[in-house]
């Protein structure tokens, strides 16, 4: 059974189309992060899934029930962007009030509170009044708030939004143990470095459609790229290589290192041996591996290249109004 | 680890506990309601008026008169005679008995007093030889006590109504008072008059002018025209009827020596906390509360709260019932308060006043159910306020409309009403929620709470009394539509 699925979802505000038939499959025990530009629709995707805004169109379930049932969202926590918490609470009473609509019965609220909020680092400042906390700690009690009724499945929407680096790398951690114990999590961020080391699959929007879907490892696999040098002196032979049919190019501010580019079905094996044979030494041999970042780069600007750069000089923050 | 129930394959959680979620979910919106409300500055406003107007009440002092003195303030007034339920509601007036109190002695929990009329002997309408002669006839004779209990004690015959001049009006629907037209009785009729009856008038008056209960035997003294009477009254000073003397700040002020009780109490009641007091409190408790719901739909926090397991419209009405509470509260602690330390002050335990209590607040459900409705489609607080506030003043204004169409109705019967009178005042009465129903409500409780009957029959201006179920069941039809209409829209919207 998968925790979130939709297909072909459609959503339009008035004129604006913020979805355009997205389908996608989050199983049980996933990292999953959504990433895409400003207003590509992440938020959208996921506040239709917490049945904050009807679907125009389509069909989105989590857990099997259609998105927006009252009863599934027992199971779901979440934290919002821009979340503006009423600042008349503390932190733990925003916690009980909001356990309480949970479900969870007093004697478990008044043990898992001051857990969890310990969890995200503000144990200690629990009983202040929300209008006194920073914007980061404001943002771990929304993480903790979203985790208290042990939900299988955490939806979080840019949850390192104002932590600070030893924060984020905490809630990366929680991540982790979250997992381990079997929820689901489902993040949008803009973090790539981040969502590389704790997803498990991530999904790419772009204006409002699904463009790569995928395990990290498969998006950020590299058609074979490896980067060589030689001991300092020794001239790199290019029109050798190339003549094995490999495409060669000059690592730009390197130490004199070259990239050589693999076709399908080819090994880097005869360069290799041609070096060796010429009596050239390889101080350095790596593969060049993707970073998501490159992958988000190249997804976002092959999907609809001129049609997107043109609107974006037209509407800075991807077609908002 | 995850919930063993949650986890289990086909969606929503076990729903055994479904009912007692909802109540726990109804209480943790309530307790929510409660911080926001104690949260600003204006409640703490609010709070500290009702205490400063608590405080005034505590201050305030009534020392009732001396027995001596209060029995000879009350008995006078037995020239008064206000009709007994099932009578006409004609009143009369009878000016030639004197009544005196004499020889005051507590007894009891009660008094012990004698009572004695001198009343005015009737001369007969029949020739008396022997009285024409200046002597002194045998010959039964009536007198105007014997005539007045005989009034009493029959059906009230014609009646003038008797304007705010003091002049009589001949029509019949004219605002004043029911005067009835003095019958007389023959002598044989008056003679006819016993003892029981004459012990049952003055009982009756006991009850009508003090609210005072008494015993009343006819003593043989005293020759007539002069009437003996022992009565013996239970309760002590604290009835309606007593003259107190009625101080503030402690004592520092005198608000008058030598008043009724119970017209001091409704004085204040109502006058000065009913409706000075119930107005400002709705005013405020409004403006309060017109926060509440657009916070709840603030951007950023609305998510927050329909993320979560209760439905749109549960989270709405259980908001709504939040304000709703945190009125009833101001207003139980207010007039709650100022009803205790004024029994307190002044021995007279009539809850009637509490009334004040429920009927403000479901006045305060129609207006806040209207802020709700504003609240949703427009989500500002100003605006929720203005709206709300805006018709309370048109819902008052309304009523004074129809409150003077009606008499002039009654002044005109013979005309016909005029279209706006029958299509915009009275249909719209009908259709409109019956805040001023709600508040004679009020007043009628507050005045027979404290007034006695006879000072309620010459100060209160006897109205038909509207249905309840029509001025219930007409607001509470208001206050489901625009629940129903608020939940619609909440429901549906993106946020
Ligand atoms: N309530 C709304 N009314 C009208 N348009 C909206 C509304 N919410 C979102 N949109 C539009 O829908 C599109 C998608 O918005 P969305 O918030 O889903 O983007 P996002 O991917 O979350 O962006 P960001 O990274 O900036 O958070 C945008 O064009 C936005 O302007
Ligand atoms: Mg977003």
């Amino acid at each position: 059974m998968a925790v979130i699925e939709t297909k072909d979802l459609w959503k339009t505000y008035g004129r604006i189309e913020a979805l355009k038939g997205v389908s996608l499959r989050v199983e049980k025990g996933q990292i999953y992060g959504l990433l895409g530009q400003n207003g590509a629709g992440k938020t959208t995707l996921i506040k239709i899934l917490l049945g904050i805004v009807q679907l125009t169109h389509g069909e989105a379930s989590l857990f099997s029930a259609p998105a927006g049932d009252v009863g599934v969202r027992r199971r779901v926590g979440y934290l919002p962007e821009d979340h503006a918490f009423p600042n008349y609470h503390t932190g733990y009473s925003l916690m009980d009030f909001y356990g309480s609509l949970y479900g969870v019965s007093a004697a478990e609220r008044a043990k898992r509170i001051p857990d969890t909020l310990e969890q995200v680092g503000i144990a200690g400042r629990m009983h202040y009044k929300i209008k006194t906390y920073s914007k980061g700690m404001k943002q771990r009690l929304g993480i903790a708030q979203a985790l208290m009724h042990e939900p299988d499945l955490i939806i979080l929407d840019e949850p390192t939004d104002g932590v600070d680096p030893m924060g984020r790398k905490e809630i990366r951690e929680l991540m982790a143990v979250l997992k381990e114990k079997g929820h689901t999590i489902f993040l949008n961020s803009h973090l790539l470095g981040e969502v590389e080391l704790i997803c498990d699959r991530v999904a790419i929007l772009q204006q409002g459609k699904l463009v790569r879907e995928g395990t990290i490892a498969e998006l950020t696999k590299t058609k074979g790229t490896f980067i060589l040098g030689l001991i300092s002196g020794q001239v790199f032979p290019v029109d050798a290589v190339t003549k094995l049919g490999f495409a060669v190019r000059p690592v730009p501010d390197s130490a004199g290192h070259f990239e050589i580019v693999l076709n399908d079905g080819q090994t880097i094996e005869p360069v290799m041996k041609l070096l060796t044979t010429s009596g050239l030494t390889v101080t350095h041999i790596v593969e060049k591996k993707q970073s998501l970042e490159d992958v988000f780069m190249t997804t976002v600007e092959g999907a609809e290249p001129g049609v997107d750069r043109k609107r974006r000089r037209a509407r800075p923050v991807g077609g908002g109004e | 680890m995850p919930n063993p129930a949650w986890t289990a394959s086909g969606g929503a959680p076990a729903q055994s506990e479904g009912g007692n979620k909802a109540v726990q979910q109804f209480f943790a919106i309530l307790k929510d309601s409660y911080r926001e409300a104690v949260d600003g500055f204006v409640i703490y406003v609010m709070l500290g008026l009702s205490a400063v107007l608590i405080a005034i009440a505590a201050s305030m002092s009534f020392t009732p008169v001396p027995p001596e003195d209060a029995f000879s303030a009350i008995v006078p007034q037995f020239n008064l005679i206000v009709p007994d339920k099932g009578r006409s509601s004609a009143i009369s007036l009878e000016d030639r008995n004197t009544f005196k109190a004499s020889d005051v002695e507590t007894a009891g929990g009660g008094y012990k007093l004698r009572l004695t009329v001198t009343a005015t002997t009737e001369r007969s309408r029949e020739f008396d030889p022997v009285e024409a002669a200046g002597g002194k006839s045998d010959r039964p004779k009536g007198d105007s006590f014997r005539s007045a209990v005989a009034r009493w004690s029959a059906v009230t015959g014609e009646t003038v109504r008797v304007d705010e001049k003091g002049k009589v009006n001949k029509n019949k629907g004219a605002k004043g008072i029911d005067v009835a037209v003095p019958t007389q009785f023959t002598v044989a009729e008056q003679r006819a008059v016993t003892d029981g009856q004459m012990e049952e008038f003055l009982k009756s008056q006991f009850v009508m002018h003090a609210d005072m209960s008494a015993t009343v035997t006819r003593s043989k003294s005293g020759e007539e025209p002069v009437y003996a009477f022992d009565v013996t009254t239970t309760g002590g000073s604290a009835v309606k009827g007593w003259p107190h003397a009625t101080k503030l700040f402690f004592g520092a002020a005198t608000l008058a020596d030598n008043a009724p009780l119970g017209g001091t109490l409704w004085l204040i009641e109502d006058v000065v906390i009913s409706r000075f007091g119930g107005t400002f409190t709705l005013l405020i408790g409004m403006i309060i509360t017109s926060f509440f719901i657009p916070n709840m739909l603030r951007k950023g926090s609305v998510d927050l709260l329909i993320s979560k397991p209760v439905s749109r419209s549960k989270l709405l009405v259980f908001k709504y019932i939040g304000g709703l509470t945190f009125m009833f509260l101001v207003t139980a602690f207010t007039v709650g308060g100022i009803w205790f330390v004024l029994a307190v002050r002044s021995g007279f335990w009539d809850p009637s006043f509490l009334v004040a209590i429920p009927v403000l607040t479901f006045t305060f459900a129609i207006l806040y159910a209207l802020s709700t409705l504003t609240a949703t489609f427009t989500r500002s607080a100003i605006a929720a306020m203005l709206i709300s506030i805006g018709f309370a003043f048109f819902l008052f204004v309304f009523g004074q409309i129809k409150a003077a169409s009606d008499s002039d109705k009654v002044e005109h019967p013979n005309s016909e009403p005029s279209f706006l009178q029958t299509y915009v005042v009275d249909l719209g009465h009908d259709a409109l929620p019956r805040t001023r129903e709600l508040d004679q409500l009020v007043r009628r409780a507050i005045s027979s709470g404290t007034l006695t009957p006879s000072a309620r029959k010459l100060l209160i201006r006897t109205e038909d009394t509207p249905s309840l179920a029509g001025t219930f069941g007409m607001s509470l039809f208001h206050i489901a539509w625009m629940l129903g209409v608020s939940c619609w829209w909440f429901s549906r919207r993106d946020y």
